[in-house]
């Protein structure tokens, strides 16, 4: 069953625990990696860790924020954009506080069979003294069959 | 180093798009999403059972040739969109080029355009970079 607008407008305003992440040397090792390059010189954790730091460090889950939306893990979701702001270098073993929350909604019209609900989440990452160390924006679709049938 | 608006940023390949990595990097962000591990998943959506490669990765060649080109610490934002996925098996290449250049604080800063590209030239990263570039040495 699709989620009724009203529901999901209503997570506008919808603020996560907020926590704090440290980026281990294991993760930044495995991460990089992957991305094709061996960890960054002195300390210093590769910037595509944004993602999942600030997703799990602000106390939500990829599976949460699927949930919210009232979407399978299975379900059709693509991205609208990521918009990284990036004020001091992320670094391995560094404690970062993090707080945000669903800043935006928008449900399309009808396309075709389908409409998508677009959500847009901002996280903003710190130092333990409060130093601003990046503001993390990321905006998904969630891609809604009509035959599923939506409340209204 | 010196740079000027309509410079081409050196590329960053990746060879072969691995399922091996992409597992590794479901487990790191805790993903539930099966496109990136269950072959059955992506043949149902149509993708005809190749694995899709995770944004943040694709979003990471891309910042990879940044740093490579400017220095570890030289990114201060990027706005990146996706407009097509990366598979496994895929040769990637991140591209880029200067559009822009400001000063700040008596630092300069390149705005760029970049993005990733697959074998078969679909883009699949279309991304706007905002890059300190290290003070000049001539």
């Amino acid at each position: 069953m699709i989620p009724s607008e009203l529901a999901m407008r209503a997570l506008v305003g919808h603020r996560f625990p907020g926590g704090t992440y440290r980026i281990e040397h294991w993760e930044n090792f495995l991460l990089s990696e992957a991305t094709g390059v061996a960890p960054l010189p002195d300390g210093l954790a590769h910037p595509a860790h944004l993602f999942h730091v600030a997703i799990n460090g602000v106390g939500t889950s990829i599976r949460e924020l699927f949930e919210l939306a009232g979407s399978a893990p299975g379900a059709p979701v693509s991205i609208a954009y990521y918009d990284w702001q990036i004020h001091s270098p992320l670094r391995e073993d560094e404690p970062y506080t993090l707080s945000g929350g669903i800043t935006e909604f928008e449900r399309s019209e009808q396309l075709g069979p389908s409409f998508r609900d677009t959500f847009t989440y901002e996280i903003n990452l710190a130092s333990m003294s409060g130093e601003p160390v990046a503001q993390v924006s990321f905006c998904w679709n969630f891609w809604r069959t009509s035959e599923d049938g939506a409340q209204t | 180093m010196k740079i000027a608006v309509g410079d081409t940023i050196p590329p960053f390949e990746m060879e072969s798009v691995t399922p091996e990595r992409m597992k590794t990097v479901a487990a790191i962000f805790r993903d539930p999403f099966p496109v990136h591990w269950d072959r059955d998943a992506t043949r149902a959506m149509g993708f005809e059972g190749r694995l899709l490669n995770q944004s943040p990765i694709n979003l990471g060649y891309v910042l990879n040739m940044l740093m490579a080109w400017a220095g570890p610490t030289s990114v201060r934002r990027i706005r990146t969109e996706f407009p097509e996925p990366v598979f496994d098996g895929d040769t990637v290449r991140a591209g880029g080029r200067v559009v822009a250049l400001s000063t700040d604080a008596g630092q300069t800063l390149a705005e760029c355009e970049a993005w990733l590209e697959r074998q078969d030239g679909v883009r699949s990263v279309a991304a706007r970079a905002w890059v300190v570039l290290p003070e000049s040495t001539d």
